[in-house]
């Protein structure tokens, strides 16, 4: 499955629902497919995707939020994993383009290439719903059970590693403005 | 009041009622009431850049929120300073329990905590030392604007001559 059919099929179900993209070409793919108001692109931060993601689902509980994360960026912050476990937001489905290898630095394997298990890691951490999933009909299935269900869900999705994006034109701070608006909560600033 | 009531109050004041946090000592005695209280949501997080990042994301959704760390613990935090509250102009209220300063038993404690202004200073971000109870009340309501107007965070510096460090009397 190609990292971008992964996402277009994503797309395709996710309705209005936000979504976090980890930096790199998750970003770039999302943006180049549909440049939606309710996206919020991260440009850096890495390994807080799930983070912000989390921190949205705390904020708009009666939303299902979406993240797109990469094994790269995941490993560099596992503990979210236990933090989104003991905080239990039923909204949230946090995705992980597990594609074995850092692909914007070189194509060098990650961890998930050689022994890491990220369902594993995800199960161990107490994530009370995981899928691990290798092809585009799985992840379409776990997907719209994920949207449909209480979470919060891990999806881990076996991707191929090469895909190499257009890189896109975004105003960081347009973007998160135009993010915001799509909540319905004007007191904060 | 004493301090630590005093930043729930002002925090309450302020429409902030998430918080995230690694304990440590000093803030603890924050933290401990907080937990306590319903209007908080309380998030327990493994790594202050954890804690930075999911604030953030509340900040996205339109929720003010608070994050509580060490000064410690402090390093650990400008990977999501530089690359995401800067750029995408992301605001928080910022609570570091100082080590480090008058009082301090261990070494390794003072390097991290000295560095903390210099770094701040090269990041372009505002900090205020909180040394007397005293003026707490207005220094953190006028603090609490300034973040959000500047949609940047700024950091408070709890100072062990207003605080006791951690040895204080609980």
């Amino acid at each position: 499955m190609l990292r971008v059919d992964a996402i277009r099929a994503v797309l395709d179900r996710v309705g209005g629902a936000p979504i976090v993209s980890n930096l790199g070409g998750t970003t770039f793919h999302l943006h180049n497919l549909d440049d939606r108001d309710a996206n919020l692109y991260m440009w850096g931060a890495m390994g807080l995707t799930s983070s912000v993601g989390l921190g949205i689902a705390l904020a708009a509980p009666d939303r299902k939020i979406v993240v797109m994360d990469g094994d790269g960026s995941l490993l560099m912050n596992l503990g979210s994993l236990g933090t989104i476990a003991r905080q239990s937001p039923a909204n949230l489905v946090h995705i992980v383009w597990d594609n074995h290898q850092w692909a914007g630095t070189g194509g060098q394997p990650t961890h998930t290439a050689v022994v890491t298990d990220l369902a594993a890691v995800a199960r161990g951490s107490g994530i009370p719903k995981v899928a691990a999933v290798s092809t585009l009909e799985a992840l379409e299935e776990a997907f719209d059970q994920a949207m449909r269900e209480d979470g919060p869900w891990c999806i881990i999705a076996d991707v191929e590693g090469s895909d190499n994006p257009d890189r896109p034109d975004v105003s960081i701070e347009e973007n998160l403005q135009r993010f915001r608006r799509t909540f319905d909560r004007p007191a904060a600033r | 009041m004493a301090w630590a009531e005093q930043i729930v109050q002002g925090l309450k004041d302020a429409g902030v009622s998430l918080a995230a946090y690694v304990p440590d000592g000093v803030t603890w005695r924050v933290l401990r009431l907080m937990e306590q209280d319903p209007f908080f949501h309380m998030i327990p997080t493994t790594r202050e850049e954890e804690a930075v990042g999911i604030i953030s994301g509340a900040y996205a959704a339109g929720q003010r929120g608070a994050v509580f760390m060490q000064s410690s613990g402090f390093g650990n935090t400008v990977n999501a300073l530089a690359t995401l509250n800067i750029p995408y102009r992301i605001p928080f209220v910022w609570f570091i329990g100082m080590r480090g300063g008058p009082g301090e038993f261990n070494l390794a404690q003072v390097p991290g905590a000295r560095a903390i202004p210099g770094i701040l200073d090269a990041l372009g971000l505002q900090y205020f030392h909180l040394t007397r109870e005293d003026e707490l009340d207005r220094t953190l309501s006028g603090v609490i604007a300034l973040t959000y107007a500047g949609r940047l965070p700024v950091a408070n510096l709890l100072s062990t001559l207003m605080t006791g460090g951690r040895d204080a009397p609980r």
